[in-house]
């Protein structure tokens, strides 16, 4: 740094510390703002037309807020294999704002997940059958899970008349507990699904796909019991936790029946973009539906019978 | 599924000694009873170690085929194993013996003998791989997380692998080694001289030649210098002028940090710091570079690590290590397995972003790069793939693929598809619904492989949830 540069510098520095208190006030409240963590009650005075960063967009993996680390890349590699809040330096009733609010972002993601509906121009588009439980709200799918998986007589009539009779393969879509899971999953998985069935000469028609409003999987059996279908497969939305909300499992079982008991049923669950990709899923769904179909059975008999073939 | 068993085999013919192990790999399901099923190998037992030959010459550079035949079958009958049992494996020609003439033809020979499964590989790179696999680099360099260098002194060749975090990194190979000169055991009457060292010796203006009778401390200067080599190879010590002339293939890239050192090969296995009474027990100099290497900077400046095997780090790496297996959830046809030697074609990863019919284009010009005077062998064509794809990424990937491998499907050769996110079982599934009826396909993900490489599919296992595959970094011949 040479003499001139010097002074210029401590000019500036001069400058700064005379300027009086209203500059610094302001250079505090656009400090808080870049940190990510600014309360709206205390610096309510300035309206800025800033957008605070989306905090959910953190990848927890690599958020590492202990200050003076042994190790770094070594605890760094730990949380590389769990999606726990781990090295958020405090813990109990001490946690940092930074985790506290991405803690309430993600449980409000959960939230939402369960208490919006799936947006209603989905299942139209895709062309399903729409339908619905004996439900008639949100909280009384919440508080009645037997209301989930019955259907009114009326409705029993819709569906009887909507889709192909004694199909082989009957696909259900139902919102379940997280709608969020089947807006981000549907639209990709169903011809993941179809595509693979034409390698084992298997299929199903898009408009034969019945979408039910307020599903428990238990919907599965009453379905399969009006449409006769050899296997019933139901993609529902799974109960969203901290991680995702959009996790997505799909129900399948050969001949289900009401009462049936719950061993029959095979998952194929974790379908997320994090998880198991919507596509391979579906291609894997397909060659499930297929050995079942040959084997003329689901859930625990239908391991039963592949480790008996080995 | 029940846990699988694969018997593997390994096979090390080196410059000095040839061995053999089998190993038993069991493949297993981690995944719980009712998810997609996660299928890796969960153990690799070594059951069977062979005694260790030198290896068999008929001349100072022919390897003599058939006592390495009689040795095989010889030992397979000490194991109580019928070659029919043996489903992978890995036949590893090494160091000097690799680059003499008549090498593949005994490649050849043993490969249609032992087992039916069992590849002919070779190349400087693949070894020094595999001896860091053996002697257990890979999991100390993950345990300790640190960079740690394998130093494989053999007869002919010290192989460097440096691995960081289980991964390699970086490979060298150099041309120093114990069997660079040999002697007669009583008499130390001097029989053969490798011709780099000869190079050595008449520039250092020394009189030692073949026939000679010699004393440890007249080849004194020659240790030295080989010593120095070793230390500069991992970037210690003032350069000397001789360095590149013992570079076999290429040295390691000097901005990799080095923080540890193993060392495997038979040199290994004469790490004394104390010279024993007689230096030539051996009939080389493997006892005097050992001692060299034990006084020298590298045990000075570096943390040695101890390691697993050393003098058949090559061999149980070649049959323990060199198998893996794909992703669990795949596409395949049946019938066209095993697979063998295919060259990989690996697709630029900006080019994966195109729209299929640019895609499909790029992919026909890379396959015709394969085109040798209008003859076109099948190629495995790779792809990175996407993370979570959309169906209408898969659908582009697989149109751009069948387009762009229109002369191969002309030619009818099975399709093989690599890919290395997961999303190999759709986008098979995409293939099949463009492909010609019945065509024969292989679609694969979660094997990571670069362009050179080359690799061998085997016969599905696990119920056929998976395949075992070999990728092999170069294939020699």
């Amino acid at each position: 740094m040479n003499e001139e540069d010097l002074k210029t510098m401590i000019e500036g520095i001069l400058t700064d510390m005379t300027s009086g208190k209203g500059s610094s006030e302001k250079k505090a409240i656009s400090n808080t703002q870049g940190s990510n963590i600014a309360s709206g009650t205390t610096a309510g005075s300035v309206a800025s037309g800033e957008v605070l960063d989306d905090i959910t967009k953190i990848d927890l993996r690599k958020q590492f807020l202990v200050p003076h680390p042994h190790d770094r890349e070594g605890y760094l590699k730990i949380k590389s294999f769990t999606p726990a809040r781990l090295g958020m330096w405090r813990a109990g009733c001490r946690y940092k704002t930074a985790s506290v609010l991405r803690f309430r972002a993600d449980h409000a993601a959960a939230q939402d997940a369960v208490f919006s509906d799936v947006d209603p121009n989905l299942p139209k588009e895709m062309g399903f059958l729409e339908t619905q439980t004996t439900c008639t709200s949100k909280d009384e799918y919440l508080t009645r899970p037997d209301y989930g998986r019955k259907f009114s007589d009326e409705m029993v009539a819709k569906i009887k008349n909507g889709v192909t009779p004694n199909p082989k393969i009957q696909m259900i879509v139902g919102d379940g507990l997280s709608s969020a899971a089947i807006e981000a999953n549907v639209k990709d998985i169903i011809p993941a699904i179809q595509q693979g069935l034409k390698v084992y000469n298997l299929g199903f028609e898009t408009k034969d796909v019945i979408f039910v409003k307020y599903a428990r999987v238990g919907a599965e059996d009453q379905i399969g019991e009006i449409t006769n279908a050899d296997v019933v497969c139901m993609l529902v939305g799974e109960r969203p936790g901290l991680v995702t909300a959009k996790s997505m499992s799909a129900y399948i079982a050969y001949k289900p029946k009401i009462g049936m008991p719950e061993a029959n049923r095979t998952v194929v669950s974790n379908i997320h973009d994090g998880g198991l990709p919507a596509v391979e899923a579906g291609a894997y769904i397909a060659e499930m539906l297929d050995k079942m179909l040959r084997l003329k059975k689901s859930g625990i008999d239908l391991k039963a019978a592949e480790n008996a073939g080995n | 599924m029940k846990d699988d068993q694969i018997l593997s085999v390994g096979i090390d013919l080196g410059t000095s000694t040839t061995q053999l192990v089998l190993s038993r790999l069991t493949i297993k399901n981690f995944a719980s009873a009712f998810s997609v099923p996660r299928i890796n190998i969960s153990k690799k037992e070594v059951i069977y170690k062979s005694d260790i030959i030198f290896t068999p010459l008929s001349t100072q550079t022919e390897i003599d085929a058939n006592a390495i035949k009689r040795f095989v079958a010889n030992q397979y009958q000490k194991a109580g194993i019928d070659k029919q049992d043996i489903q992978m494996g890995a036949v590893i020609i090494t160091g000097e013996t690799a680059r003499k003439q008549n090498s593949s033809a005994v490649t050849q020979a043993l490969s249609g003998y032992a087992g039916d499964f069992v590849v002919a590989t070779a190349g400087p790179d693949l070894e020094s791989i595999i001896a860091g696999k053996g002697a257990g680099t890979n999991l100390l360099a993950k345990e300790h997380r640190k960079n740690i260098v394998n130093m494989d002194i053999g007869g002919g060749t010290s192989n460097l692998g440096l691995f960081s975090d289980e991964d390699i990194i970086d490979t060298a190979c150099f041309d120093v080694g114990g069997r660079l000169i040999k002697v007669t055991p009583k008499e130390h009457r001097i029989t053969y001289i490798s011709p780099k060292v000869k190079e050595l010796i008449s520039s250092l203006e020394l009189n030692i030649q073949e026939e000679m009778i010699v004393t440890a401390d007249e080849l004194k200067p020659i240790i030295n210098c080989l010593v120095q080599v070793l230390e500069n190879s991992i970037g210690l010590g003032t350069k000397s002028p001789y360095f590149d002339t013992f570079i076999t293939n290429h040295p390691l890239h000097p901005e990799n940090r080095i923080d540890g050192v193993t060392f495997s090969g038979g040199v290994a296995d004469c790490l004394n710091e104390t010279m024993p009474a007689d230096e030539f027990r051996y009939g080389d100099i493997g006892l005097l570079l050992g001692s060299g290497v034990r006084n020298s900077l590298i045990f000075k400046e570096k943390t040695v690590y101890p390691s697993i095997e050393t003098i058949r780090a090559t061999v149980v790496g070649a049959g323990s290590h060199t198998t893996d297996v794909t992703g669990s959830t795949i596409a395949y046809t049946d019938g066209i397995l095993p697979l063998r030697n295919l060259p990989i074609l690996k697709i630029a990863q900006s080019d994966e972003l195109l729209e299929s019919e640019d895609l499909s284009e790029k992919i026909s010009e890379k396959i015709s790069w394969y085109q040798v005077e209008n003859e076109l062998n099948n190629v495995a064509i790779a792809l990175v793939g996407k993370h979570s794809p959309s169906f209408d990424d898969v659908q582009r990937y697989a149109a751009g693929i069948v387009k762009g491998a229109q002369v191969l499907i002309a030619k009818h050769e099975p399709l093989i598809i690599m890919i290395h996110e997961d999303m190999a079982k759709a986008l098979g599934h995409s293939m099949f619904a463009r492909l010609p009826a019945h065509y024969p396909f292989v679609c694969i993900d979660s094997v990571k492989v670069e362009n050179g490489d080359y690799i061998d599919i085997g016969e599905p296992i696990a119920g056929g949830e998976v395949l075992p595959v070999i990728v092999k970094t170069l294939v020699f011949g």
